[in-house]
């Protein structure tokens, strides 16, 4: 065994312990996570954190509720930016908005919103296809630091590659009517936040909490491995109505999870689902 | 002995070299082959480049299995990891200004498959220097493709011209015999 082998294979064990006792501690299960995934996302917060192993991180996220927070930030990568995706955005306006216009009233969840710029970005779609005053917009996330930033409906403030994104998506009128200027920051419109309402929902623990004709869940699930990812799709597939649309991101497939047969794909979206049973 | 896995990375300043490579990679190559180009968010890359390969080469989903005498491109926008015999995407944050980049395969790579993986790496680029040393340390078989001077690696990693590549790939994957060449 070569001396890379042996470190990778301590480095390895390490990172085993680390995640059971960040799930026997705080019940945040990460073992059930994508590994390659979460050893960039855990080496990266090594980095940040100025620690030099796994076994020094296991100490201060054991001890200290803080240091648990900013792992779990660190393991998010939830859009950074408003209209981070103009083809999803596009593709709603013009798919699924039309199908939500004959409803009595929509229920919409965004699973792991983050910071909430994507579940802000929703709203405003929603609130100019003049869908606002029926809708309720649930945005969860496993972890509560990033819903307490979600939640003051401040957001860095958008550039003008941002903007452009914004009209390229088919906005109806200037992004900077949505918020106010506080310096780098972006304080967005009260009705916006209104009817936005953030809660803390595991997605590998948690059950389905209510039913949506919306389930926005957008490269969230490639952070899980196989199993967790099908039984996050039980989650999702509970959750949604008859009817309802699913999306997902532009390279998540639902065709080898166990409800593949529940849903049609809308023609020439970015996985864009309706559930058909 | 053989590799069961061919990783390649390359910027885009070599695009046409990749296609050459593509273009003479064996028809009944008994192993998956994962690419990571440099790309824009609209490139169309997957259907040029498999005009002229012999091997079928597309864009997998996340958590897509890996198949051998396939080539894997990772699509535009996220990172491609290889998770033993599956790709596992992320929207991570670019590295050096990419996404996908190469260091991120790479090092998934060597931590999936260590010694039984085999990497080529287009010189051009500052990313996917350390992924190949990381790769390098876990036993995998590693090349530089492309100019020394410009390679920025040091003389422990074996470098090569394109005309060398079928040589130096019959060293660690077993080709069935009886192949035409092209």
């Amino acid at each position: 065994m070569s001396a890379g082998d042996s470190a990778a294979a301590l480095e390895a064990l390490e990172a085993d312990l680390l995640l059971e006792g960040v799930a026997r501690h705080w019940g945040f299960d990460l073992r059930s996570h994508a590994r390659p995934l979460l050893l960039r996302r855990l080496r990266q917060h090594l980095r940040e954190e100025r620690l030099a192993s796994f076994s020094a991180l296991q100490a201060r996220v054991l001890h200290d509720n803080e240091a648990l927070e900013a792992l779990l930030r660190t393991l998010s990568c939830a859009e950074p930016t408003l209209f981070t995706d103009v083809a999803f955005f596009q593709d709603f306006r013009a798919r699924v908005v039309p199908v939500l216009r004959t409803w009595p009233s929509v229920r919409v969840w965004h699973v792991g919103c983050g910071t909430g710029e994507g579940t802000h970005a929703l709203a405003i779609l929603l609130h100019e296809e003049g869908l606002w005053s029926r809708c309720r917009l649930y945005a969860s996330d496993a972890c509560e630091g990033l819903l307490s930033d979600a939640r003051t409906g401040v957001v860095p403030l958008p550039d003008a590659a941002a903007a452009a994104r914004y009209v390229e998506t088919g906005g109806k009128g200037r992004l900077s009517s949505w918020y106010t200027r506080d310096g780098d920051w972006a304080q967005l419109r009260p009705e916006l936040r209104e009817r936005i309402f953030f809660t803390q929902h595991n997605l590998a623990t948690d059950g389905s909490f209510n039913e949506f004709q919306v389930v926005v869940c957008r490269d969230v699930l490639l952070a899980f491995d196989r199993t967790l990812h099908d039984r996050a799709h039980t989650r999702l597939h509970e959750s949604l109505a008859r009817f309802g649309f699913l999306c997902l991101g532009r390279k998540e497939s639902l065709s080898r999870t166990p409800h593949a047969a529940a849903y049609e794909e809308l023609e020439d979206t970015g996985r864009i689902f309706r559930r058909v049973t | 002995m053989s590799v069961g896995l061919l990783v390649v990375g390359a910027p885009r300043s070599a695009a046409s070299d990749v296609e050459v490579l593509l273009s003479r990679l064996p028809a009944l190559l008994p192993v998956p082959v994962v690419l990571v180009q440099h790309r824009g968010p609209l490139d169309a890359l997957a259907a040029p480049l498999g005009r002229r390969c012999p091997l079928s080469v597309v864009e997998p989903d996340d958590k897509d299995d890996l198949v051998p005498g396939r080539v894997h491109l990772a699509p535009a926008g996220y990172h491609l990891l290889v998770d033993r015999g599956t790709v596992c995407l992320s929207v991570e944050p670019p590295e050096h200004g990419c996404r996908p980049s190469i260091d991120a395969l790479f090092d998934s790579t060597a931590d999936s498959h260590g010694a039984s993986a085999a990497a080529l790496l287009f010189a051009g680029h500052e990313d996917g220097l350390a992924g190949l040393g990381r790769l390098r340390s876990r036993g995998g078989r590693v090349a530089v493709v492309g100019e020394a001077e410009e390679a920025g690696v040091g003389p422990e990693v074996e470098r090569l011209s394109l005309a060398d590549v079928d040589g130096w790939l019959s060293r660690w994957v077993h080709l069935p015999r009886g192949r035409v060449s092209p």
